[in-house]
């Protein structure tokens, strides 16, 4: 991936030009984009006519062999989650850390989550039976007096997901207002209109940046604790059943951890391409993927624990039931499975020790690649444990058929359709946060 | 996002639905309005039926004639309802054990009519198809026989209304709604457990 | 073909005999109550059907010859259940598992709609009834002697009828079954001059010992069978018999035995001879006269015997010395997957056991000698004369021979010969195909009628419903047919044959010199008459002497024995059309819905094959090709393949599927019988794989001690299943710690306080469960049971192939041993929902569709389910089955769907179902019990498992009240409850299985 500045640190610009290179990036886009974008359309209509397909016969066309009753959907649905989380990590936890190379990446990362979470809140309704009485799972009042049951971690489920979707998209929004101002100033005609309405009549004045910084400020606070909690309930999901391989107290730290790797994943996989398609090498640079990559090796380690620990605990406990799921993980008929997770998690990221790979973007594309293949077959291991449970009588094996496979092509198309649609609409980069970067022009040297 | 919305708007619409049902119970006093005198439905011919709530029925029988007016008892003709779960549909053969002799009175040839009309599916053996008007999901079992035991022989107005006053029966009580049940249940302080019902 | 003309019923006819049609099959829907109903009442109410209760009928089963009584129980007057009638000396009350899919022969959508006629172009045309009779009539008419009947209907008013109608034409009836038992009735000849079936009193033997006769599965009177031997092999007061299986391959009955001595095909009779020389040399109480054989067994000694069947000559020693010392004991031989040349010879070796052990007389009975055909010789001269060109019309009667003969016999060709050929199959099947009219008759259940199962004991049958479709009872068609022709067959005046029954019934009470009428309505409400006549007395005919033993020959020069042997499920093939037999698994191999070979382990070595792979068998009578399953509970030199399976007619769920075993065999007369297992085969990989249908995942326990079982010392003992354990020097395993222990006391009661309201609280049973697997012995009547009770849909190959069976009560079967010359050993032990106090789908099921009910159930609120699926990934025991597809619309097609049990709401698609220990009928108990003020009593709710079980292995009932049956099961030293480790607290108890090893 061709010529970025020099030192990595992004090239010194003045705010003209900031905002002009930002708002090219809502010119009119090249091919590649369309192609980007119709290719994206596609694989969610093919998930669409999936769904109705499952809809109209039931779930028996997905490759469920009892007694694995869950499969590449939830497997699905916890890798999107998962891929969120990077998101609100960069936008908000860094954010608080004042670190400063967040700026850059952190509308994409922000984005990206949102787009995330509501792919993953599909998948709670296209994986149940009755898809049609989804709304059951919420608490509203009725007549037959007839509650949710809090005690299930699937209630959970839905508070977290939907508590999540709406801080990120509030969080999002909020911090688009100031841009979307600029582009406002920039643009006409009827598209003028539009940005109008959603700049919420900002003015840059500086009552408003008083109520801005002091706003966003408190919604980085409250999504942080997010983070954790999250993916916490969503691997209690597992963790709260007797399922070997499942019920394991480490699950929740093993899963945030997962969940931001693979986000960070994700978030390489997106940006290396976009900042070409969008060509803004400049400001995205190998300062900012350098600090992605070390996020990624953190993650990764930890994972690398956790893999290690589950192993050790099933041999520790002495239980013939988590010995046997672990053995068949790394043994059994699902065996390839199990190694995919293990290398492509524990140690393609430990390449990342070496500053040279860290900044070499192609390495650092083919690696995120294989961080999300690993962290989807993570998930799909973890809930093959349910092969082989309790009585051996019962065990069968998981065999996912194109049922599966189209929603899970829906849901990246889905994903990248919005994403794609995004970038093209809204600054893919913080028009502001990066003029808060650049020096005061008083100070810089041979101003031209 | 179209499906989102959608689903959203479907299953907010459906929790609005399922509160206004639980809501419209009219009770004894709203059902009196709508109920005739049965004096005065004496006269009620098969071709006014049209005026009266409720399906109109192949044969224009009327409960406010027999409940009612001449008082026979509902299990006459609803043998089964204290012994089984089913109450129990009058074969045309208890219709006969009377309107072998009766027939209406010569004046009132609309009666006679539809006094005819059962004399001749008994003759060619052609059952009468009612249309059913209290009707429970499948998947919800009713034991009238306990019931009835607990509430006395009479209780039948409790849920289907003071049929003695109708001259055609229509529903009076949403008893397809479990709603009603449960609300009964709590009130007489009995079981609420789903698997009493529900197998 | 029947499948594809339309199968439309006289829908009026059927409501106004249901009465109330919403009562009828409950379909599970939103709420979709809304739309317009019909309701429909009866033109006249009868006597005995109230809508919304059940009604029963005493009748007979005629699913197989041993003529089981059944109680039908019927709602808004159609059957929905079979039952078996307690007052039945055979079955007393319970009901195997082919005997209760007799419902789907009733109500099977292949079933002929009317008379049909071949039309020029080969195919068939329906015809008028009338039309039908005047055909039969002239053809009959014109033929006199030349009239040919093959029965296949058991001994009673109508066989007789059918004999003197055809036998006044001058011509003659082959009553005729596939499994007859000739070689036994040949040997009762030979060795006691008694032409007739014994019976066997399983429950007194105190040592059994069975070569080769599989008495579990279709071998005499099944149900009979298993009943004695769970009598006798149930382990009770620290005692139980031994059983011990002598034959190449286990069958079901080898799989309950403690010991197999696997002899080489055809050496059983030595083995027999051998223990009886012994016996009657070292014993000195054997019958006087026995010792006339003294002379002619002495060449047959132990190690001769020992030497020709490949076993150790201390084993047939040991075995002779507790057959001698056990008293009684008792010896059975025959069974179709034993019949090979030298069947005649085994049965007379086995009866001169039995005689000088004494047992005959004792457990081995000839006072109500069981009901046998003519056998296969008068088969194979009517098969003679067919071919002769001596028959001009062949009337075949519930006798499917296209099918069930080899096709060596060359029935098809002979058959064709005939120019007239009529069938009265109620399904178009194989011989029906065949034929030029067709007049289907009615089913045992819609139709008068009567079977003589055994002398003593006559099953009366009554229609208890409206026929489902507008056919004739043969009788009838016959006394009408007789009517037209008048002259030999004028004296055939009866109106009807319910005219004709009746009289016939009336003539027998004026023997018993009775009312004649109290007798029949005595006999109608009891299901028929149980006399138990004297029997003759048995001693040894005068040339007693066993023929000089010769190795029974085998045709062909394969490398290995062919030993087809009757499907426990299939039996003859009459059972392929009925799903529920072919969904419920093999007892033995646990595959469903295919037709499978049994191989080896080694031999499946050596050709180098995995399970279902295909294997080529070819002998010298044929060819075919059947997928693998390596089994170790047969001989290396040994194959075999189930029968009935491979129809070619027969209806859409039989036809096509698997191979008919019987293509390969010999049809060559062996003295009256068939020789089933008598041809060699050699076997060729075919290099083609076949997914098995099997229910099954891994055959091993891996010693997570699912199902237990203990020695039968250390039972006597009285030890826990975990004391005997480690008395064996197994390791001490603590299941769940004093504080895991204490976590968890007090939780049903919170759990139960918090579902309480009101007057309801307090006076709630605690419904439980108690297997006994020393009884089990994996027949699996119960699955069938479940099928028919809780509407549970039959799925098919294609969703077996993805492990979704529906099935609510599934046997698993563990292999023990049978490696390294370890013997194998089967576990079974029935798996329903355990109902746990502590049970974990009931938390995170999101909406409580799972939850526990105040009486001690874990319930399943089906319209409230949205299907998460999360409580069977939580439920350790995989009992909670899924609605992938919309099963209840697919399932059940015209007319099946009228065996649905309107109490129980048949599931729609998306939602979760399992085993709910028959709320139904514990609700209907509580209702019946507070309508009639009095407090539910033991017994009052029995579950439809427990009802059916032939061992009595499963007792039901309410664990609160100290004196039930189910809470004295459970206070058992043997009782334990399934991964005990997951601290879930079952309901259900199982009482470990005990072993009766030799060295016991």
């Amino acid at each position: 991936m061709g010529a970025i500045a020099h030192d990595g640190m992004p090239r010194e610009q003045t705010h003209a030009e900031v905002t002009r290179d930002v708002l090219a990036t809502l010119g009119t886009p090249s091919r590649g984009y369309y192609l980007a974008l119709f290719a994206s359309i596609g694989m969610f209509l093919v998930g669409l006519v999936t769904f109705l397909i499952l809809l109209r016969d039931g779930l028996g066309h997905a490759g469920y062999n009892p007694p694995i009753m869950w499969s590449v959907y939830i497997t699905t649905f916890v890798f999107w989650v998962g891929i969120g989380h990077a998101g609100t990590l960069i936008s908000a936890i860094l954010f608080l850390f004042r670190s400063p190379w967040r700026t850059a990446v952190y509308r994409s990362t922000e984005a990206m989550t949102v787009f995330a979470v509501m792919t993953a809140a599909l998948f709670p309704i296209i994986h149940i039976g009755r898809q049609w009485i989804f709304y059951w799972l919420l608490p509203y009042p009725n007549a037959r007096f007839l509650w949710p049951n809090f005690k299930s971690p699937l209630i959970w489920d839905v508070f977290a997901i939907s508590t999540y979707f709406t801080v990120s998209a509030t969080f999002l929004v909020v911090g688009l207002v100031p841009d979307i101002a600029a582009v406002r100033d920039k643009v006409s005609g009827w598209r003028k209109k539009v940005y109008e309405i959603c700049s919420i009549g900002w003015t840059g004045a500086d009552h408003q940046w008083r109520h801005y910084t002091r706003g966003y400020l408190y919604l980085a606070a409250l999504a942080t604790p997010l983070v954790l909690s999250v993916h916490s309930v969503v691997s209690w999901d597992f963790a709260v059943s007797i399922v070997p391989g499942w019920h394991g107290t480490i699950f929740a730290p093993y899963f945030v951890a997962g969940a931001i790797y693979s986000g960070i994943g994700m978030v390489l996989t997106l940006i290396i391409p976009l900042r070409k398609v969008l060509k803004v090498e400049h400001m995205i640079t190998d300062y900012h993927f350098d600090n992605l990559a070390k996020l990624t090796l953190f993650t990764g380690s930890i994972l690398f624990y956790a893999y290690a620990m589950e192993y050790f605990v099933a041999w520790y406990s002495s239980n013939t039931f988590e010995q046997t799921t672990f053995w068949r993980r790394a043994f059994g008929p699902m065996w390839w499975g199990g190694w995919s997770m293990i290398i492509c998690n524990a140690f393609v990221s430990q390449l990342l020790w070496f500053k040279k790979i860290r900044t070499n973007l192609t390495a650092l594309f083919i690696i995120s690649i294989f961080i999300n293949v690993g962290m989807w077959f993570e998930r799909y291991v973890i809930i093959n444990s349910l092969s082989s449970d309790y009585l051996p009588y019962a065990w069968d094996q998981m065999n996912p058929t194109w049922a599966d496979w189209g929603i899970l092509m829906g849901s990246f198309g889905w994903f990248l359709m919005y994403f794609l649609l995004f970038a093209r609409t809204f600054p893919i980069v913080a028009i502001q946060e990066i003029k808060e970067m650049i020096p005061m022009p008083r100070r810089k040297k041979g101003a031209h | 996002m179209r499906k989102l919305i959608i689903l959203g708007v479907g299953s907010a619409l459906v929790a609005v639905a399922a509160l206004v049902v639980a809501g419209d119970r009219p009770g004894i006093t709203a059902q009196e309005a709508v109920v005739r005198d049965s004096a005065t439905a004496y006269v009620l011919a098969a071709t006014d039926t049209a005026q009266l709530q409720g399906p109109r029925q192949p044969i224009f029988f009327r409960h406010d004639i027999h409940a009612g007016q001449y008082k026979i008892s509902c299990q006459y003709c609803h043998y089964s309802v204290s012994v089984a779960s089913e109450p129990g549909i009058p074969s045309l053969e208890t219709c006969m054990t009377c309107h072998t002799v009766i027939g209406g009175a010569s004046a009132d040839t609309a009666t006679r009519n539809e006094i005819a009309k059962v004399r001749t599916a008994w003759n060619e053996k052609q059952p009468v198809e009612w249309v059913r008007i209290h009707t429970l999901g499948k998947h919800a079992h009713f034991p009238h026989m306990r019931h009835i035991k607990a509430m006395g022989p009479n209780a039948c107005a409790t849920c289907h209304g003071d049929v003695a006053r109708m001259p055609q029966v229509f529903k009076v009580n949403n008893v397809n709604n479990m709603g009603w049940c449960i609300s009964c249940h709590v009130e007489r302080n009995v079981s609420r457990d789903c698997t009493v019902c529900h197998y | 073909m029947p499948d594809e003309r339309p199968r439309e019923m006289d829908r009026r006819r059927f409501l106004t005999v249901l009465g109330v049609s919403g009562a009828g099959t409950a379909v599970l829907s939103g709420c979709s109550t809304d739309k317009v109903e019909k309701l429909i009442p009866y033109l006249v109410q009868s006597e005995d059907q109230v809508p919304g209760l059940p009604t029963y009928y005493a009748s007979t089963c005629t699913e197989c010859s041993a003529g089981c009584g059944l109680h039908v129980k019927t709602r808004e007057g159609r059957a929905i259940k079979l039952e078996g009638n307690p007052e039945h000396p055979v079955n007393a009350g319970t009901l195997c598992a082919r005997g209760q899919a007799g419902l789907q022969g009733l109500y099977n959508p292949g079933r002929l709609t009317s008379p049909m006629q071949r039309n020029a172009s080969g195919g068939f045309d329906p015809i008028e009834w009338d039309a039908a009779i005047t055909l039969l009539a002239q053809r009959v008419g014109g033929a006199g002697a030349g009239v040919a009947a093959i029965n296949g209907y058991g001994a009673g008013t109508f066989s007789s009828l059918l004999a003197d109608w055809v036998g006044a034409l001058g011509g003659r009836v082959v009553r005729w079954q596939p499994f007859d038992h000739e070689p036994i009735r040949a040997a009762g000849r030979q060795v006691f001059g008694i032409d007739a079936l014994p019976s066997h009193d399983f429950s007194r033997a105190r040592q059994i010992v069975s070569f080769g006769a599989d008495f579990l599965e279709t071998w005499l009177s099944p149900i009979e069978n298993q009943r004695g031997f769970a009598e006798a092999h149930g382990f009770r007061n620290g005692q139980m018999a031994r059983h011990v299986f002598v034959a190449p391959r286990m069958s079901l009955t080898g799989l309950n035995a403690d010991q197999w001595l696997g002899v080489a095909p055809g050496s059983e009779a030595l083995v027999a001879l051998a223990m009886a020389n012994l016996i009657l040399s070292e014993r000195t109480s054997a019958p006087a006269d026995a010792n006339a054989l003294r002379s002619s067994l002495s060449a047959y000694t132990p190690e001769m015997a020992a030497q020709a069947a490949g076993v150790e000559a201390e084993e047939i020693r040991r075995l002779a010395r507790d057959f001698a010392s056990a008293e009684p004991s008792l010896a059975v031989a025959g069974g179709i997957g034993n019949q090979h040349r030298g069947a005649v010879e085994l049965a007379a070796a086995v009866n001169i056991l039995n005689y000088v052990a004494g047992n005959v007389g004792v457990t081995v009975r000839f006072d109500q000698p069981i009901d046998s055909g003519d056998g296969y010789g008068a088969m194979r001269d009517l098969v003679g004369r067919m071919d002769r060109g001596e028959v001009q019309v062949a009337l075949v009667h519930e006798s499917n021979p296209a099918y069930a003969l080899p096709q060596s016999a060359e029935f098809a060709a002979a058959f064709a010969k005939v120019p007239f050929k009529v069938s009265t199959a109620q399904v178009l099947d194989e011989t029906a195909a065949l034929c030029d009219l067709l007049l289907p008759s009615l089913h045992a259940l819609e139709r008068w009628d009567d079977l003589a199962a055994r002398v003593g004991v006559t099953g009366l049958m009554q229609p208890v419903m409206e026929p489902v479709f507008p056919v004739r009872h043969t009788g009838d068609v016959l006394l009408a047919a007789a009517k037209l022709v008048g002259g030999a067959l004028a004296g055939f005046t009866a109106p009807t044959f319910e005219a004709h029954l009746k009289a016939a019934w009336a003539a027998r009470a004026q023997d018993n010199a009775d009312n004649a009428d109290n007798a029949w309505h005595d006999a109608l409400r009891r299901g028929g008459l149980y006399g138990a006549p004297a029997g003759p007395a048995v001693s040894l005919a005068a040339n007693a002497a066993p023929a000089a033993w010769v190795a029974p020959i085998f045709d062909g020069d394969g490398a290995y024995v062919f030993a087809p042997y009757p499907s426990s499920m299939l039996s003859d093939g009459r059972g392929a059309n009925r799903p529920w037999l072919m969904e419920n698994p093999d007892p033995v191999t646990k595959i469903t819905w295919q037709s499978w070979v049994e191989v080896h382990p080694d031999t499946a070595a050596e050709l180098d094959v995995r399970n279902g792979e295909i294997l080529e068998l070819t002998s010298p009578h044929g060819t075919l090709e059947a997928p693998v399953y390596i089994y170790p509970g047969i001989r290396r030199d040994t194959v075999a393949i189930p029968l009935g399976m491979g129809h070619t007619e027969y209806g859409a769920y039989a036809t096509g599927r698997g191979v008919n075993a019987a293509d390969l065999i010999a049809a060559t007369d062996g003295a009256g019988f068939l020789p089933y297992s008598s041809t060699r085969v050699s076997l060729r990989k075919v290099g083609r794989y076949e997914m098995p249908a099997t229910t099954e995942g891994t055959p091993r326990q891996l010693g997570r001690h699912i199902v237990e079982a203990m020695p039968l010392p250390l039972a006597a003992r009285g030890l826990t299943v975990r004391q005997a354990y480690e008395e064996q020097g197994g390791a001490h395993h603590e299941y769940n710690t004093e504080r895991e222990v204490q976590a968890l006391d007090g939780w049903t009661d919170k759990q139960i306080e918090m579902t309480q309201f009101g007057n309801y609280a307090n006076e709630h049973p605690k419904w439980g469960l108690a297997v006994d697997l020393s009884r089990c012995t994996g027949c699996s009547a119960c699955i069938t049971a479940c099928y028919a009770e809780n509407n549970i849909p039959v799925l098919g190959e294609e969703e077996i192939f993805k492990g979704r069976e529906m099935t609510w009560i599934r046997i698993e079967r563990y292999w023990e041993g049978g490696t390294d010359g370890e013997a194998l050993e089967a576990r079974f032990a029935p798996v329903m929902c355990q109902h746990c106090d502590n049970a974990p789908c009931e938390p995170v099921c999101p909406v409580y569709a799972a939850y526990h009910t105040p009486d001690g159930l874990n319930g399943q609120v089906y319209n409230r389910c949205v299907g998460t699926r999360y409580c069977s990934n939580n439920c350790p025991y995989k009992v909670r089955y899924f609605n992938w597809y919309a099963y209840n619309k697919t399932a059940f097609p015209e007319p099946l769907n009228l065996q649905l049990n309107p109490d129980v709401t048949v599931r729609a698609r998306g939602v979760m179902e399992k085993c709910t220990f028959c709320v139904q009928r514990i609700r209907s108990a509580q209702h019946q019990a507070r309508l009639e003020d009095r407090p539910l009593a033991d017994g009052d709710v029995v579950t439809a498992c427990a009802q059916a079980c032939p061992s009595g292995a499963l007792t039901f009932g309410n664990v609160k009240d100290g004196t039930s049956r189910v809470a004295i099961a459970k206070q058992d030293p043997r009782g334990y409850h399934m991964l005990e480790d997951t601290n879930v607290r079952p309901a259900v108890t199982y009482l470990a299985k005990v072993l009766h090893r030799t060295e016991a």
